[in-house]
């Protein structure tokens, strides 16, 4: 409390004015505690207009409601206010405060009069462009923020346009920071956004600030790769070109791209984000403000995931046993020789499997081409089980309890119940550090050894012990007549949840200490994976999210689910088809033909060897992708299918809202390729070339025979899910989606069996359960097709307890060889502390052949690995 | 003869012993306090006492303590700041060197006027001998239960430890050193929250000045009364240690009474300006301030005479200039020093400061432009919307030297030289 | 390498402290001490003793003057340039000194000995022009003493003239 601490007395010093008025504040703070809250609307004057804003808002924010555009560098409505660059000068007039002030520093308050075109302030701010333009290299026409730049601008329209100075300019050396950001220090204003994003905002440690005064320095310790995974996001929120994009180095400006708002798609979160193509090659993504879902940042498997669209290697063309031919001809090829499969063997020998990396088009007209033709259901997911988990989230989803990514961070204590953030939804974590900034409690339950930017407490319980752990630590702070006012159902529920006896006396401490912090709460969340979790915790989660909604909390749901419209997938999944199913039917000679749309078992499929085999008996194999994948060489007929990029799409996120991915730029071949990089192309022909792609519905429907005239009439949509029929038309649905209702159905409310105890011993015998994971980098199967990504990557490695390692008499960085039923597979081992024991993780990479350990829940011998090399 | 309050036990040439601080009453007040004090009234006292900071700001150390709310949280924090990197600025450092345990108890007092359980001096590197001493004489104050648990049997305990800083000017400003004690970056960090609500671990913390602490015990033994009687002005109160420095016969610290006139400081105190040398202007109170010129050569030393006449006191470290020195030099080595120190949090002072010492260097290279002056006198006024108080201070040289020295400056322009070269 | 009874001494200290942080400056001031100047890997072993990462360590190194990220000699010579100073012409003491060693500011002796640096008011404006030698201040200073100064390290005799030396 430094009143005078600028000590000088001097009337016109604008700290004093600021420390006296927020003195005299802070004073009757003590006084008289009732002022604080103060009145909540407060009402001021900017430039002549009166605006009535919430309490808490800054000037800064109640002017840009206003219209009013203040100039800020250092101000971010994500990173809030520091005051460092004094770019946001306005003259108080009246009210509590007088002179030249910060407008980010001072929150509206009644009374004020604020002008911001007041000579002072005016000439006070452009003293500040002119002294941050001092060491400017000026270097904007070899700069890739030009044209997008905020200090240009600010130059600009601050008028900044004769050098006065004539000192010299100071230089820094730049850093290597990896694959993704270009460091460019010359050019760097000192607003300190980058250092307190990155390690404020999103935790990691290894970016900051250097030196002091006008030597001060943004960088690493090294030059080296950035460690988070956001890390992106820099070259959007620096205010200038320190931090660009490094993959669309010097290829094009800002106007010369066509820009377009679309989704991400390379995890289930739906993050908004605008993409670029410029000489029809995507070069560049970048975050897009979104208020519901990820806010102002994406994470950098998203924003890099996107260059499978412009590949070289991306097949384009048509093809009939490796022969080119017309588009149109090899889709009457398909519908030809389905008919006549059909016709020789009946409508079962025919199978249809997608993903949920397809737009919701695609997926239901799959699913309609399977109806018409009395085919069986199409399958999207190839892992078993997985259809029944994310049928139980979208079912089990109701309205109330979903939340949205960005109310995440307002949570106040979250448990994560068997999900690891950062490798299977990145943007997550970053939402979850927000609400631990604020005080949240984060406990995670999962056996991976979950590594977060953030303090949290981890229970690493086996998979087996999650439902007794969630159920105890429910009971803790639920009580039973909360749970009776749900109906009798659920007190049935409630008691045979399985209470303090059940739980294993490691956990009862840690476990306690975390119920009383779930009782404290008052707006909890519950985060839960559906990927290697057992079947009932999904339903596990909605029950306990609905009996701490009974105990009076704002609680909350929030699930993840395997692939960007898995949620879309879910809705139409037949529970009881599997690809495994599949797979036996092709074995056993029942289905001749299958169709695979964008979708690869080569990859995705557990097991690669009994995969092949039975491939190899398909009379019919027909590949439709825009991926290069290992199915589409296997193909007999392929039909090269549009990207999200190429044609309007619809896609429904995690939280079960429905967001529509806009049709970016026509498709084709990028000039570098068609043209060897020569402009314009040296061949003459009336079309783009390459550019025979078509969205993978529109193919399906010409085999479906169902003939759609608008190629954006969706209005068919409602005959697969009735609902379609009430939400907006394609162009009218907000950016923010519109949320699915129908989906989720409280009958299936406290049903699942909680309670089965398990077989702590089976847990230490000489078996290790398999469990396959996914990685920020290296798992996702777009994502993977970005060479930018793969220096990212750390080295694959499966990975177990210390006991483990120890009772098989292996260590950290061991390369191991583990043998299964179908093959092996060499790889390293890192051995954590952090873990459930008896349980052997092995990441989904695309650098390592995964594909053997098998499907269905694997145990393997622990005399399967031995040590090489 | 003024009396010596705070240099009652100054040796030149050794540090006063815990027995002879004792023999002159020292740790009576402490007793006093620890038995017969709600800690309460301490800080009541204390702001009768009128008691200004010293470490530059003026702010009242008994409204500082009185701001740690009574349901504030523990641990809290008592802090003294022995930084003292103000140039010009030696007054701490002697305070140290003469009679460690006065400040030792003036920080008990403060701190249990809020309770404080942590004690940290704070010191700059160049100081490792007084740091040395500091250590030694905790110890010994501990031994005699002066420190450590149940300080003379009372209910209240208080540690002390030194923290070494690694030397920047900035650590200095109460909230950049709250940060420094916290492993972080120095940069000051503009309230709220309050120290003290919310300062060293986010607890409450009370920052005071070296010379601030040590006039606690004689403000309790004594009473505020006496305190105030202490100096020569109405408003005054204590004594105050200045720092004679430049070009007089006998630069060194001198306790007198806060508002003794400047001329006396210089002509008795300091022994007279050297020989061959007259008196052209001071720096009143460290290198924050403004060029005092010769017409205020009287002026009472307080911090409302010189504010009346827009200079501050600051630390009292007094620096005198002669009229064989070049002003306008010794701005740009004042800037000079600004620049380099700046924390480098906010633009103003982060690139201002450069571009002054720019243009004053070119000025007293003889390359210097009549619009140049307005270019300063501009920018000088814009330091003043820096962060921090910092910025201000910096510019406190400039602006007076356009105020009450242009001509100097135009000489510098109009002669394309430096007039004293 | 720290060896490994300093690395024990300085874990012991940490192990006392509320926060480890706190003492993030003592630490590297003594692994400066141990290694002449803070190396690299003094900053990667700072960071690993008070649990932050080697940013962090060196966001504060390179902030302090007295924290040396480069080598330099066994005498650190700072010639305060702070105004009392300057009134006092510190800039000759500092060309003498310059001439003397054959250096320039910021540079080392070749024999490894002495570096001259520049520092702000050192506190001793009463023996200006002042100069500080590893933390040790000499003033005031003229030509002969600065020989003596010299001398007198060069054969290793420190703590000469030390202001208020008991
Ligand atoms: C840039 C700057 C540097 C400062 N340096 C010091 C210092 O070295 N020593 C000091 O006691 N106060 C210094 N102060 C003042 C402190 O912020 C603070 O007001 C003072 O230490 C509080 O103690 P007091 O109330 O006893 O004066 C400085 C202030 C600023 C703005
Ligand atoms: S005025 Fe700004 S840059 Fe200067 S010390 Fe204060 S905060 Fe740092
Ligand atoms: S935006 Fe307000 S100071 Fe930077």
């Amino acid at each position: 409390m430094e009143l005078f601490d600028c000590g000088f007395g001097i009337a016109d010093c604008g700290i004093i004015n600021l420390m006296i008025a927020e003195f005299s504040f802070f004073q009757s703070e003590i006084r008289n505690p009732k002022l604080v809250n103060g009145p909540t609307m407060p009402k001021l004057v900017i430039d002549d207009r009166e605006i009535e804003v919430a309490s808490g808002t800054k000037v800064i924010e109640a002017a840009e409601q206003l219209g009013i555009m203040i100039p800020r560098f250092c101000y971010h409505p994500a990173l809030g206010s520091v005051g460092a660059c004094r770019v946001c000068a306005v003259k108080f007039l009246q009210g509590p405060f007088k002179g030249v002030q910060m407008s980010c520093m001072i929150e509206a308050q009644d009374g004020m009069v604020v002008s911001t075109t007041d000579e002072e302030a005016v000439d006070f701010r452009k003293h500040v462009i002119e002294w941050l333009m001092l060491n400017h290299p000026h270097d904007c026409p070899v700069c890739d923020e030009g044209g997008h730049c905020l200090l240009q601008d600010m130059t600009i329209s601050g008028g900044h346009g004769t050098r006065r100075f004539a000192g010299n300019k100071r230089t820094y050396t730049d850093q290597y920071l990896g694959p993704l950001v270009q460091h460019e220090m010359n050019r760097c204003i000192h607003c300190y956004r980058c250092s307190r994003y990155y390690q404020e905002y999103t935790g990691y440690l290894d970016l900051g600030v250097m030196r002091s005064a006008n030597r001060t320095y943004f960088g690493r310790f090294k030059d080296g790769i950035l460690e988070s995974p956001f890390s992106g996001n820099l070259s959007d929120i620096c205010p200038t070109g320190v931090y660009t994009d490094k993959p669309s180095r010097f290829f094009g400006r800002r106007w010369d791209y066509q820009r377009c708002p679309t989704v991400c798609i390379n995890c289930s979160l739906g993050c908004h984000t605008v993409i670029s193509f410029r000489y029809r090659e995507a070069r560049r993504q970048e975050a897009r403000f979104s208020e519901a879902i990820n806010g102002y940042f994406i994470c950098d498997r998203g924003r890099y995931g996107h260059f499978y669209t412009s590949l070289e290697s991306r097949p384009r063309s048509a093809l009939i046993n490796g022969r080119q031919v017309a588009i149109d001809e090899a889709v009457q090829a398909v519908h030809k020789k389905l008919t006549q499969i059909r016709q020789d063997a009946g409508s079962l020998a025919v199978a249809a499997v997608g993903s949920s990396r397809s737009s919701l088009e695609t997926l239901f007209m799959l699913k309609h081409l399977c109806r018409v033709n009395d085919w069986g259901d199409p399958v999207f997911f190839m892992n078993q089980g997985i259809t029944a988990k994310v049928q139980t989230a979208v079912t089990r989803l109701e309205p109330e309890l979903a939340v949205s990514l960005r109310e995440v961070e307002k949570a106040d204590f979250i448990l994560v119940l068997g999900a690891d953030p950062i490798n299977e939804a990145p943007m997550l974590v970053l939402a979850m550090r927000q609400a631990q900034r604020k005080g949240a409690a984060i406990v995670v339950l999962d056996p991976r050894p979950v590594s977060l930017p953030l303090e949290f407490i981890h229970l690493p319980a086996a998979l087996d012990e999650l439902s007794v752990l969630t159920a105890n630590l429910m009971k803790g702070a639920v009580d039973r007549t909360a749970a009776a006012s749900l109906g009798e159902r659920a007190a049935e529920s409630y008691d045979a949840a399985p209470d303090g006896d059940w739980v294993d006396e490691t956990w009862r401490e840690l476990i306690s200490g975390v119920t009383h912090d779930l009782q404290n709460s008052l707006q909890p969340v519950i985060v839960c994976g559906t990927d290697i979790v057992p079947h009932q915790i999904p339903g596990l989660a909605a029950d306990v999210a609905l009996l701490l909604r009974a105990a009076q909390k704002r609680a909350g749901l929030f699930y993840l689910l395997p692939g960007a419209n898995a949620f879309g997938s879910g809705l139409i999944s037949d529970r009881e088809g599997s690809f495994l199913q599949i797979i036996e039917g092709i074995e056993n000679g029942d289905i001749k033909a299958l169709i695979l749309a964008e979708c690869d078992p080569w990859r995705e499929f557990e097991d690669r060897k009994r995969l092949e085999g039975a491939l190899e008996k398909l009379e019919l194999l027909i590949v439709m992708d825009y991926l290069n994948s290992e199915a589409v060489q296997k193909a007999h007929i392929f039909l090269p299918t549009a990207t999200l990029y190429e044609a309007d799409g619809l896609f429904i996120n995690q939280e079960g809202l429905v967001q529509i991915a806009a049709q970016a730029y026509e498709g084709g071949q990028p000039i570098v390729q068609s043209a060897g990089g020569d402009h314009p192309a040296r061949i003459y022909g009336a079309g783009i070339p390459e550019a025979e792609a078509r969205p993978a519905w529109r193919m399906l429907a010409q085999l479906a025979d169902k003939n759609i005239e608008h190629t954006n009439d969706r209005a068919w949509l409602a005959d697969v899910l009735p609902e379609f029929a009430s939400l907006p038309s394609m162009e009218d649905i907000p950016d923010d989606g519109v949320r699915l209702q129908s989906a989720a159905n409280a009958d299936l409310r406290f049903k699942g069996d909680y309670a089965s105890p398990f077989d702590k011993t089976k847990l230490q015998d000489d078996h290790l359960e398999v469990i396959l994971v996914d990685w920020t980098f290296g798992t996702e199967e777009l994502s993977a097709y970005s060479s930018c990504l793969w220096e990212l990557e750390p080295e694959p490695c499966a990975t177990m307890h210390t006991s483990d390692a120890e009772s098989l008499d292996l260590s950290d960085g061991n390369r191991v060889v583990i043998e299964t039923e179908n093959g092996s597979l060499e790889v390293n081992l890192r051995v954590a502390e952090n873990m459930a024991s008896g349980i052997l993780l092995v990441p989904r990479h695309r650098r390592l052949d995964w594909q053997v350990m098998g499907a269905g829940r694997v145990r393997i011998s622990k005399n399967s690995i031995r040590k090489v090399g | 003869m003024y009396p010596q309050i705070l240099f009652q036990n100054r040796h030149p040439d050794r540090v006063a012993t815990l027995d002879e601080y004792r023999q002159s009453g020292g740790y009576k007040a402490l007793t006093d306090v620890l038995k017969n004090f709600a800690y309460m009234d301490v800080r009541q006292t204390i702001v009768d006492a009128n008691l200004l900071g010293r470490g530059g700001a003026a702010f009242p150390t008994g409204m500082k303590l009185m701001s740690v709310a009574e349901d504030a949280p523990f641990p809290r924090y008592i802090v003294c700041n022995a930084d003292e990197m103000e140039p010009g600025t030696f007054k701490d450092h002697v305070l140290i060197h003469a009679d460690p345990h006065m400040i030792i108890e003036g920080m008990i007092i403060a701190g249990f006027g809020t309770l404080a359980e942590h004690g940290i001096i704070f010191i700059r590197p160049e100081y490792e001998r007084a740091a040395g001493i500091l250590e030694r004489e905790i110890v010994v104050a501990k031994e005699a239960n002066y420190l450590g648990k149940n300080i003379l049997g009372s209910d209240y305990s208080l540690d002390i430890v030194v923290h070494r800083s690694a030397g920047r000017y900035i650590c200095g400003e109460v909230t950049a050193q709250i940060n420094a004690l916290m492993g972080k970056r120095p940069n000051p960090q503009q309230p709220p929250p309050y120290p003290t609500t919310k300062g060293l671990w986010g607890q409450p913390t009370v920052l005071s000045n070296v010379e601030t602490l040590a006039c606690l015990p004689h403000i309790i033994r004594n009473g505020e009364q006496w305190f105030k009687d202490l100096a020569l002005t109405e408003a005054g109160a204590g004594t105050k240690i200045f720092a004679v420095s430049g070009k007089v016969n006998r630069p060194g610290c001198y306790e007198l009474p806060m508002g003794v006139r400047l001329s006396e400081i210089i002509e008795e105190h300091a022994g007279g300006m050297i020989a061959g040398s007259e008196y052209k202007a001071c720096l009143p109170g460290g290198a924050s301030t403004g060029f005092l010129p010769p017409e205020h050569y009287d002026v009472e030393m307080d911090f409302q005479p010189l504010r009346d006449i827009g200079n501050r006191l600051g630390t009292g470290a007094i620096m005198v200039f002669d009229h064989k020195t070049c002003l306008v030099g010794a701005a740009l080595n004042l800037i000079q020093f600004f620049a380099r120190e700046s924390c480098g949090w906010c633009t103003p002072c982060r690139e201002g400061l450069p571009y002054i010492r720019d243009l004053l260097v070119r000025i007293e290279n003889g390359e210097g432009e009549e619009e140049y002056i307005p270019m300063l006198e501009r920018m000088c006024k814009h330091l003043w919307s820096a962060y921090c108080a910092f910025a201000p201070g910096a510019v406190g040289p400039v602006e007076s030297l356009l105020k009450h020295f242009k001509g100097e400056i135009r000489e510098h322009v109009s002669q394309k030289q430096c007039p004293f070269k | 390498m720290l060896p490994d009874d300093l690395k024990k001494s300085l874990k012991e200290r940490i192990a006392v402290v509320d926060h480890p942080r706190e003492m993030v400056v003592d630490i590297m001031f003594a692994i400066q001490e141990h290694y002449g100047h803070l190396t690299d890997e003094g900053v990667e072993e700072t960071a690993q003793l008070v649990g932050m990462s080697p940013l962090e360590v060196e966001q504060l190194a390179t902030f302090y003057t007295f924290i040396y990220r480069e080598p330099v000699g066994r005498y650190v010579i700072h010639v305060c340039d702070s105004v009392v100073c300057w009134m006092n012409g510190f800039e000759s003491i500092k060309d003498y000194l310059c001439r003397k060693l054959g250096i320039r500011d910021g540079e080392t002796t070749p024999d490894g000995l002495f570096t001259l640096l520049p520092v702000c008011c050192v506190g001793y404006c009463d023996r200006s022009p002042a100069i500080l030698i590893n933390k040790k201040v000499y003033g005031p200073l003229t030509a002969e003493k600065i020989d003596e100064i010299i001398e007198k390290l060069r054969l290793g005799i420190q703590g000469f003239r030390d202001w208020e030396s008991e």
